[in-house]
């Protein structure tokens, strides 16, 4: 594994997280388009979306999109000021402190009532 | 002190694969990695391969992995790679390029991008009696991209280079800025043909090892940066 620093990483969370989005859109358009064969096929399948390993897997995707949108807005500022490129590791700490921002509230929401479903609470 | 030297090594006539081997070098806090190379060679194993030719970090022959980052052998001192004696170092080849032998690798590809932005001045205007004149101001908004050396070093620490030889890399887009930007040049469109192609600069994806690696300390995603939007603003 090479030794890169915040920016190597910044970008490959930036991939994965890129990645992990697409396929769970892709996820998302195949389960809503299968109201074409009939409500019974789509609450079916929409019903696998409040399985708890699905639930959990849609807390990832909170944290893709977060994750995502803000090291985007990072990278605007990057190509389009005269400053961002200096200051680009400043720039992602202060995109991990908003993603914590937005994030622990989210899962202060969302995993008790999961962990609720699942009767481990 | 003691300290092991943990070379990849790789002789395409004896193995299909590279392969680590491990040295045992008398080393000084202030010795370079280069003098340990040439301990090795000189009275351990003189089939190791590898290039140098200045050894005093200007002619960019000697850019390596060592100990997982890409660095010139000749500027790396066992004092800032090793805690205590009996540390180990490691010695890769550059990543992206073909390998020939151990640490020396196939520069072709390097210099075909180098070559393509065109690195050298265009201006067509007859010159004038004595010379271009630059004022102070105009030379200094280059100055950073004339101190490259073409080691390779940002190039070859590229995550998209990796996977995508065929990406122009930042060691080139640093020549074509140093370019670019001087007042004298009048090329700057005929370098865009490369520098806005598919395997131009819009692959840059700034993941800054680039600019951790260069020996020259060259601020290179700047550069990569400044080129990106001289490309898009000189489409309005």
């Amino acid at each position: 594994m090479y030794r890169g620093r915040e920016g190597q990483w910044a970008f490959f969370l930036h991939r994965l997280s890129g990645i992990a989005i697409l396929l769970y859109l892709l996820i998302h358009v195949l389960n809503i388009s299968a109201a074409m064969w009939g409500p019974e096929v789509s609450e079916r399948l929409f019903a696998i979306e409040h399985t708890p390993i699905f639930r959990i897997g849609l807390v990832g995707v909170i944290a893709a999109v977060l994750y995502h949108a803000l090291n985007g807005l990072r990278v605007i500022l990057m190509d389009f000021t005269a400053w961002g490129v200096r200051l680009q590791r400043e720039l992602w700490y202060g995109v991990w402190l908003l993603f914590a921002l937005f994030f622990v509230p989210a899962l202060i929401k969302i995993v008790p009532e999961i962990l609720r479903t699942m009767g481990v609470i | 002190m003691q300290v092991t030297l943990k070379v990849m090594r790789y002789d395409p006539n004896k193995a299909a694969k590279p392969s680590w081997v491990s040295y045992q070098v008398e080393a000084e806090p202030m010795d370079r990695v280069l003098d340990l190379l040439h301990k090795v060679k000189y009275q351990q194993d003189g089939t190791l391969a590898f290039r140098r030719s200045c050894g005093h970090g200007i002619c960019g022959s000697d850019a390596m992995v060592i100990n997982g980052q890409n660095r010139l052998a000749c500027k790396a001192l066992v004092k800032d790679l090793t805690k205590k004696a009996g540390d180990t170092i490691t010695v890769e080849p550059i990543r992206g390029l073909p390998v020939e032998k151990d640490l020396v690798v196939d520069m072709e590809p390097f210099f075909e991008a180098y070559r393509a932005v065109k690195p050298y001045l265009i201006n067509d205007e007859p010159p004038p009696d004595r010379e271009r004149l630059q004022s102070p101001e105009d030379r200094a908004r280059f100055d950073a991209s004339t101190k490259c050396i073409l080691c390779a070093a940002c190039t070859t620490s590229c995550p998209v280079f990796w996977v995508n030889g065929s990406y122009i890399g930042p060691a080139a887009i640093v020549q074509a800025h140093r370019f670019i930007f001087d007042s004298r040049d009048r090329g700057a469109r005929e370098r865009f043909q490369a520098l806005a192609a598919s395997t131009g600069v819009w692959r840059c994806r700034t993941a800054y090892n680039c600019t951790e690696a260069c020996p020259r300390e060259i601020p290179v995603t700047q550069a990569i940066e400044e080129v990106k939007r001289a490309i898009l603003y000189d489409k309005f």
